[in-house]
């Protein structure tokens, strides 16, 4: 199969099947196999592409046979690859969570494939009016998604985030509009070489837009004011979905946008960056020990890892970038299976919950043992002993939140209630089981965010 | 006409924003609508030029204006339109309370955050 359409075949398959399963009920269990059938097959074209991109550098097409300069430039290199297969499977796990167990309203398979729909085309698009594009077509499917649900709060829930991220889009499609203005192209590979030889002045206004806009979606530290009541009041697949694919977006935005895009801009407001990420740290930290119900540790807990992600970013340099992308994936991970443990009861729970959560805090053999460690590792080389010892207290404060937590809702409390299908806590123990495979063997991570950010360091794809 | 276009904007962008503080749902998604429109001239003003319009064939020499903004703008009101429908949509069922609410589960959940009693 050529190169270009083995670029088109994920985003083909998962927009193909959203259409057709659109005016299908979602509640028959045979709709929603059929989504879960369909995202399968879209992630394992991901998996094809991910090895060609692996072997032999990164795979572009210009859409309808248009030159370099005039056609829309599609794009599959490592970092959007590896952004892509942790989203989608994350997208997956949740979609087949809910198929297995119950599905409340029609449309959740179909919202599911268009959102695996919008990410796709993000992590593919090299221009920057298309990634707009399928930014608001995983976003208007994230609107619609956010109100799924048996209650009146999940609408509610639904509003709020519905309000703050149209006002975030607006901020970004500004954004984009003054890089047009400014350099006259929307192709990634333009826009970078034309912003670098733009006066400072002109870019870093443009460069605090779309920082902003990525701020929001990511739930950093000061733009996180949604994050707690959206992760409280949503589904629990949902609220997985948002904050293990959804928000993936905001890393990946601020990878490509800043450290690719604007790099100079970005190294420029370093300093500031990371007091942002270690202010989110800290308070994230502090607010999920006062945070009462498991939901609220978390979403509060997933704002104060933003903030890792941002220090990371705003470090800066090879390994910076490298601690970032994986920071992102391994978070991605860890709040898909704290989201989906947290709703369940009966035995296994409690330990895959153990695992999710020593993830978090960074204790090995999980996955989070090396993003901290990375982490570490990189602020060691930055040099500056007050990050060392911020993102070891926040480590230990992150401990501290979640074995509260654990305590207060698995240790102490009586089992109530009937336990949760088997099926459901069998994936969320396979889930857990997932993390500890990736904290004994990390190698392929590390390796894939190597790659990643690589990409961006200008070192090959 | 960049002064003209600078104005419109502002005066769009500022009503829009006046609306959203508004504790009516339906005048913060007018708000809504304002503010994205607003963007949407930003667009165009982002790629503002005089010339003749962009149909070929066009005579070798001349001065044409910018058509990629209007086809971006184009999008932009597309999706401008989807949100907006999702935004009422979302409003409407939040009016109508369309789903029929367990008083019990709702009351120890609105309680507890989740579906925990014993939380807290």
């Amino acid at each position: 199969m050529s190169d270009g359409a083995l670029l088109l075949l994920p985003l083909g398959i998962a927009w193909f099947s959203a259409l057709v399963l659109a005016p299908l009920d979602g509640r028959r269990r045979s709709v929603g196999l059929a989504a879960v059938a369909a995202l399968g097959a879209s992630l394992t074209a991901w998996v094809w592409l991910a090895t060609r991109v692996w072997r032999s550098g990164s795979i572009e097409m210009f859409a309808g046979n248009w030159g370099p300069g005039v056609g829309i430039r599609l794009r599959a290199d490592a970092l959007g690859v590896a952004f892509a297969l942790v989203s989608i499977a994350v997208l997956l796990v949740a979609l087949a969570f809910e198929v297995f167990g119950r599905v409340h309203e029609r449309a959740l398979p179909e919202l599911v494939l268009f959102m695996a729909t919008g990410l796709t085309g993000i992590f593919l698009a090299g221009d920057i009016f298309n990634f707009y594009v399928f930014f608001e077509i995983a976003m208007i499917s994230s609107f619609v998604l956010a109100s799924y649900g048996t209650e009146d709060r999940q609408v509610r829930a639904a509003l709020t985030f519905t309000l703050v991220n149209v006002l975030g889009s607006v901020v970004f499609l500004s954004g984009i509009a003054s890089l047009y203005h400014i350099t006259g192209s929307l192709d990634m590979d333009t826009v970078a070489i034309r912003v670098a030889a733009a006066p400072t002045g002109s870019v870093l206004p443009v460069a605090v837009l779309i920082f902003i806009a990525f701020g929001l979606k990511l739930g950093l530290f000061p733009f996180h004011t949604w994050v707690p009541l959206v992760y409280r009041d949503t589904w629990p697949a949902v609220a997985a979905i948002l904050s293990g694919a959804l928000a993936n977006i905001g890393s990946y935005g601020l990878l490509r946008f800043g450290a690719g895009l604007m790099p100079r801009e970005l190294a420029m407001t370093s300093g500031g960056i990371i007091v942002l990420g270690s202010l989110g740290i800290l308070y994230g930290a502090i607010q999920a020990i006062g945070a009462r119900t498991a939901r609220e540790v978390v979403a509060w807990s997933a704002i104060g890892q933003a903030g890792y992600i941002l220090v990371a970013i705003g470090i800066g340099g090879k390994i910076g970038l490298e601690i970032a992308v994986l920071y992102a994936l391994i978070n991605a991970l860890n709040k898909l299976t704290l989201f989906l443990t947290i709703g369940l009861r009966g035995w296994l729970v409690g330990a895959s919950f153990a695992l999710a959560a020593f993830s978090v805090a960074g204790v090995p053999p999980t996955a989070g043992f090396f993003g901290k460690l990375g982490l570490l590792r990189a602020t060691i080389a930055h040099g500056n002993i007050t990050l060392v010892v911020l993102v070891i207290v926040g480590g230990s404060l992150s401990l501290l939140y979640m074995f509260l937590l654990y305590q207060r809702d698995y240790w102490a409390r009586p089992e109530e209630g009937p336990a949760s299908p088997l099926s459901s806590r069998l994936m969320v123990l396979a889930l857990a089981a997932c993390i500890v495979a990736v904290g004994i063997w990390p190698e392929p991570l590390l390796a894939l965010s190597a790659r990643a950010a690589a990409v961006l360091t200008g070192g090959g794809a | 006409m960049i002064l003209a276009m600078a104005i419109g904007i502002g005066a769009l962008f500022g009503s829009g924003a006046f609306l959203l503080m508004k504790r009516d749902l339906i005048r913060v998604v007018g708000g809504v609508i304002l503010i994205s429109n607003a963007i949407n001239l930003f667009i165009i003003a982002a790629g503002l030029s005089r010339g003749l319009e962009p149909i070929y064939p066009i005579e070798p020499g001349s001065h044409v204006s910018d058509p990629l903004v209007q086809a971006l703008v184009l999008t932009a009101i597309v999706i401008t339109f989807g949100t907006t429908a999702v935004l009422l949509g979302l409003i409407y069922r939040i009016y109508h309370g369309a789903r029929p609410v367990d008083p019990v589960s709702s009351a120890s959940r609105a309680e507890s955050g989740v579906d925990d009693p014993e939380a807290g």
